[in-house]
């Protein structure tokens, strides 16, 4: 388990300068001290399962019969699947739309409510409320708010003279449905976890820049984003790692439809393994949206350092 | 210095902790066979879920008064989640010694050879109809447990306001639309007929219809014809004008039970499963077998039960089985409860029910049986089922035309059986 | 600002100020009691359907004509409600700590430790999140299996020992804490595990909070994983014991709210109380 850290051990000792070996011996042991309690569990109970599942991608199987081998047909016939395109291309049009706006949604929240106002906890809570309620009763008012021809929505739209559109019943407009129940139900999980960003930036941070005669955008721009980035970072690189992987959301509140608008990737995953007996296919699919989700998160990892701001 | 260990210790323990845990397990599960010679029967199933556990619990404690070697126990899941932990169960090979299927599923599972082969069944015992239903490749291997059908519910109160005759035997699908157009009243919300657009609706109206779901050899779908068509048309023309659309809430979980508990609904086609939640219904009900059109056909469902090819304990689960789809303690719990109808061959013992009330012309539940459709069954079962619904509900919606989407649901369906 | 008190002749100005102050906060609490009004209708419709007897979803109701507690009651006699409860408690209380401990200790690796290759390791973590459950559910069941451990509360915690979202959620607060401060700590002659535990534990409170109240919550509401793999009533969680409230062809759906309404609870108390602890974190960073 800890094969990626001594196989990588001697590459480094070469270009520095020599170290003493016991003190080399020690350090290792104090990474592998703090790793070992994460990485054990992690190989054992996920990244050996995902090694299972990529050998069952390799098999036709449909969980009673026994495997059968069929190497990477499964890859090819996804990718000759013009059903996996739409899959990947609402999955991406879900993200395009969702991340956005709950990023803003949940930073204009946690600034409000970081500030010394009365009540400050009631908001918090209520905020919160969404990320707990389940997706069931969610979609529920969602659905009934947005409904085309009784909704709250469409009914303040038609009192100032729109019409409204079908939403949820409507092919072109069902992801837009989709896209903002989501983002109204993640807002507060954004906003607590900026607010413990910025409860972390220390209190002189601002106290310098007031003295500065900073203005209130200025200590925004110049302490409270920088400061804030590996907060943001986290954000932005979770939501699009869970972005890609939409589900529940989809599954009560239109099913894939209309017309297959909202059927995303994972819904094909749960669909092909557990209802249509083709596990091997979602195995081989669940890989494709791995390699897509690992260089969308590997390159924003490499790109931090332009934005990010570490203490 | 303290400290650090500590640290080491609570590392240590959560790392360890498996180790232990794991131990600890496998004493526990030694311990399934224990001292006495009694044999543990695991049985999985999901129709006794949200009502029914006590009259199941009654008649494993019938079984096992009268089996004292075998104990039997249940496990119950709720059909929504029941197949995904089924799967999960057979693919790692820890299966109970014996299931529930529903008769869609059946196939798939006879055909992976999941399933034990029965032998030295009583099968006087069974309404031979849905003893066949299954067996595959000529060997019987699972048991009909319970079945139920579909009828025509109506509201009595409804048809007398607005002075028409209520639905009868020999009505056909003009006559039901001509009522359903005359019972709608959109302004108060109330419409004249449910019936969507489904897998499990346009199978069987394709048989009143005339028509046949696969070729005779089943090598090809055989829908993508006139009757076809004919079936299609009737299912996908009535949304938005005698039948509520999905923008009326269609769709909503229960939607249709609670438009036709609050009185806003004329006629529903829908199982016979529904006499209990609708027994208290302020108003007046009853059913009549449904509409035909070229010829009659009611759908049939029936749940079977099987034995696991893996099983240790074969013939014991076999025995548990029998006893669950034939003795006579089944069918007294099942007729008191009003749960699913035993599928014995002796209807005699039915009487019970006809005699119970709502709906008055509980009759019409055995004349259905006269002229039966069973879903038809591949092994790609699901993939088949929501992809004619898909086609029908493109074409309810507007956004295909009803010859296309017959067309491309005959593809699709095509596609799956090669 | 202190010339503003010295002449008397800036006061109107500083009225206005203050004027202009007041305005925004009102508009902003006002906004705020918009939002929060939208936030909280949905949890107000549960309650609401909860407490309406033999109520539908298809047409909401808002204002119960006869408000009852019946399907409270009915929660309590169908179910083995309080086992189940303890069980999840259980369950995610012990998720929950375990996570904070794997993750908060990985997290201080990545963020203060030097050792070759760690980004690409880091990486590694984040690509356990990329593969959806429903995939790894099986294989982990058969993993399972083999260890012998289908049907025991080892293998519903087992998955949830560690969560690589903790570890990233934790190491950017180890990283926003200023290396001064364990620099300091270090020339006094402290090692890591001094660091880690006297200055880096308190200093990323607010963080450790947070992440407590999103893994208790996930392991409590966690539903595919404990339904494959416990079979025995008595290791049924509170989310396996609800689902079987909904009927294959009928559900009563004010016991179905009430049961909504009852898991809510716990994670909001937590929550609540996690709230302290945010709000302490900036006290105690402000001093130093």
């Amino acid at each position: 388990m800890t094969a990626p850290l001594t196989q990588a051990a001697p590459a480094r000792i070469a270009p520095g300068p020599p170290a003493r070996p016991r003190r080399r011996l020690r350090k290792a042991g104090t990474v592998v001290l703090f790793l070992a309690p994460s990485f054990v569990p992690l190989a054992m109970f996920t990244l050996a399962p995902m090694v299972g599942s990529l050998w069952v991608a390799l098999h036709d199987w449909n969980l009673i019969s026994p495997m059968q081998w069929v190497g990477l047909d499964n890859f090819g016939d996804l990718i000759g699947d013009s059903n996996t395109w739409r899959a990947f291309g609402n999955t991406l049009y879900y993200i395009a739309g969702y991340l956005p706006l709950v990023f803003a949604g949940g930073l204009a929240a946690a600034l409000a409510l970081n500030t010394a106002l009365r009540g400050r906890s009631v908001f918090r809570a209520a905020y919160f409320l969404p990320v707990v309620t389940s997706w069931v009763v969610v979609a529920l008012v969602w659905k009934w708010l947005l409904n085309p021809s009784s909704g709250v929505v469409n009914e303040v739209l038609g009192a100032i003279g729109i019409d409204g559109p079908g939403w949820w019943t409507d092919p072109v407009w069902a992801m837009p449905s989709v896209i903002l129940a989501s983002a109204w139900k993640d807002v507060g999980f954004v906003m607590v976890i900026l607010l413990a960003g910025l409860q972390s930036i220390p209190a002189e941070y601002y106290d310098a820049a007031r003295v500065d005669g900073a203005s209130t955008w200025k200590r925004f721009r110049h302490v409270t984003l920088p400061l804030l980035s590996p907060s943001s970072f986290f954000v932005v690189v979770i939501s699009l790692i869970n972005g890609f992987q939409v589900f529940d959301q989809v599954f009560v509140m239109t099913g894939g439809g209309p017309a297959g608008s909202t059927e995303v990737v994972v819904q094909q995953i749960y669909d092909l393994t557990f209802r249509y007996g083709r596990a091997g296919d979602a195995s081989a699919l669940s890989w494709l949206l791995f390699a897509v989700v690992l260089i969308v998160t590997a390159v924003q990892v490499r790109i931090q350092r332009r934005w990010v701001t570490y203490a | 210095m303290r400290r650090q260990l500590t640290i080491g210790v609570a590392v240590a323990a959560s790392t360890l902790m498996l180790a232990a845990c794991s131990q600890g397990s496998a004493t526990r599960s030694s311990s399934g066979d224990d001292e006495s010679d009694r044999v543990t029967v695991r049985y999985m199933e999901f129709s006794s879920n949200n009502g029914n556990e006590d009259n199941l619990a009654s008649i494993v404690e019938a079984f096992e008064a009268d089996n004292p070697d075998i104990e039997v126990i249940v496990e119950t899941t709720p059909y929504d989640d029941y197949f995904t932990r089924l799967q999960t169960a057979v693919a790692g090979n820890t299966e109970a010694d014996a299931f529930e299927l529903n008769y869609e599923n059946f196939v798939t599972y006879a055909e992976s050879g999941a399933l034990a082969e029965l032998s030295g069944v009583d099968e006087g015992a069974y309404t031979p109809s849905l003893l066949e239903a299954f067996q595959y490749d000529g060997a019987q291997v699972g048991l009909p447990e319970s079945f139920s059908d579909v009828v025509l519910f109506y509201n009595k109160e409804l048809f007398a306001e607005a002075g028409l005759d209520e639905p009868s035997a020999d009505w056909t699908w003009e006559d039901q639309l001509a009522a359903a157009e005359a019972l709608t009243d959109t302004d108060e919300g109330v419409f004249g007929l449910y019936q969507p657009a489904t897998f499990h609706e346009f199978y069987k109206v394709l048989a009143q219809a005339g028509g046949e779901f696969f070729t005779a050899d089943g090598s090809a779908v055989a829908f993508d014809s006139p009757a076809g068509l004919e079936a299609a048309r009737w299912l996908v023309e009535k949304p938005g004008t005698v039948m509520p659309t999905e923008a009326d809430g269609a769709g909503t979980p229960d939607f249709d039970t609670e438009l036709f508990r609050s009185g806003n609904l004329a006629m529903w086609h829908t199982g016979i499963w529904m006499f209990g939640p609708l027994a208290d219904t302020p108003f007046e009900w009853d059913i009549v077998v449904e509409p035909g059109n070229a010829t009659q056909a009611s759908a049939m469902f029936t749940n079977g039960v099987v034995v696991s090819a893996g099983s240790d304990h074969p013939e014991e689960a076999q025995r548990w089985l029998e006893y669950l789809t034939s003795s006579d303690a089944m069918v007294d719990t099942r007729l008191e409860a009003g749960w699913e109808l035993p599928p014995i061959a002796d209807t005699d013992k039915l009487a019970p029910y006809l005699d119970q009330t709502p709906p008055a012309n509980r009759d019409a539940v055995f004349e259905a049986l006269e002229e039966t459709v069973l879903p038809p069954v591949i092994s790609s079962q699901q993939e088949m089922q929501d992809a004619v619904t898909e086609e029908l509900g493109e074409a309810a919606a507007g956004r295909k035309d009803v010859e296309d989407a017959l067309a491309d649901a005959a593809d699709r369906v095509n596609a799956l059986l090669n | 600002m202190p010339d503003t008190e010295t002449t008397p002749r800036r006061r109107p100005g500083r009225d206005r100020h203050l004027l202009a102050l007041r305005i925004r906060k009102i508009s902003l609490f006002a906004m705020l009691g918009l939002g929060a009004f939208v936030m909280l209708f949905p949890f107000a419709w549960t309650v609401i359907t909860s407490i309406t007897p033999g109520a539908g979803l298809s047409s909401p109701t808002l204002i119960p004509e006869e408000p009852g507690f019946d399907a409270y009651r009915t929660l309590l006699d169908t179910l083995p409600f309080w086992r189940i409860m303890a069980n999840s408690l259980v369950i995610a209380v012990a998720a929950t700590l375990l996570q904070l401990l794997t993750s908060a200790m990985a997290a201080y690796a990545f963020a203060r430790l030097e050792f070759p290759g760690r980004n690409a390791l880091f990486v590694v973590y984040l690509a356990t999140l990329m593969v959806p459950m429903q995939v790894l559910v099986v294989p982990l069941f058969i993993q399972m299996r083999t260890f012998n451990l289908v049907d025991t509360y080892a293998a519903l915690i087992a998955p949830s020992i560690a969560s690589a979202f903790g570890v990233f959620l934790l190491r950017q607060a180890v990283a926003q804490v200023p290396r001064e401060l364990d620099e300091a700590a270090i020339i006094d002659g402290a090692g890591h595990i001094r660091v880690f535990t006297m200055v880096i534990l308190p200093l990323i409170r607010p963080a450790l909070a947070t992440f407590a109240v999103l893994a208790f919550m996930s392991s409590w509401n966690s539903f595919l994983w404990p339904l494959v793999i416990i079979r025995s009533p008595e290791f049924m969680t509170l989310p396996l014991g609800l689902s079987t409230l909904h009927g294959q062809f009928t559900t009563a759906w004010d016991v179905v709210m009430a049961g909504s309404v009852v898991s809510i609870i716990p994670i909001a108390v937590l929550y609540l109380a996690a709230q302290k602890y945010v709000i302490q974190g900036v006290a105690r960073s402000g001093l130093k």
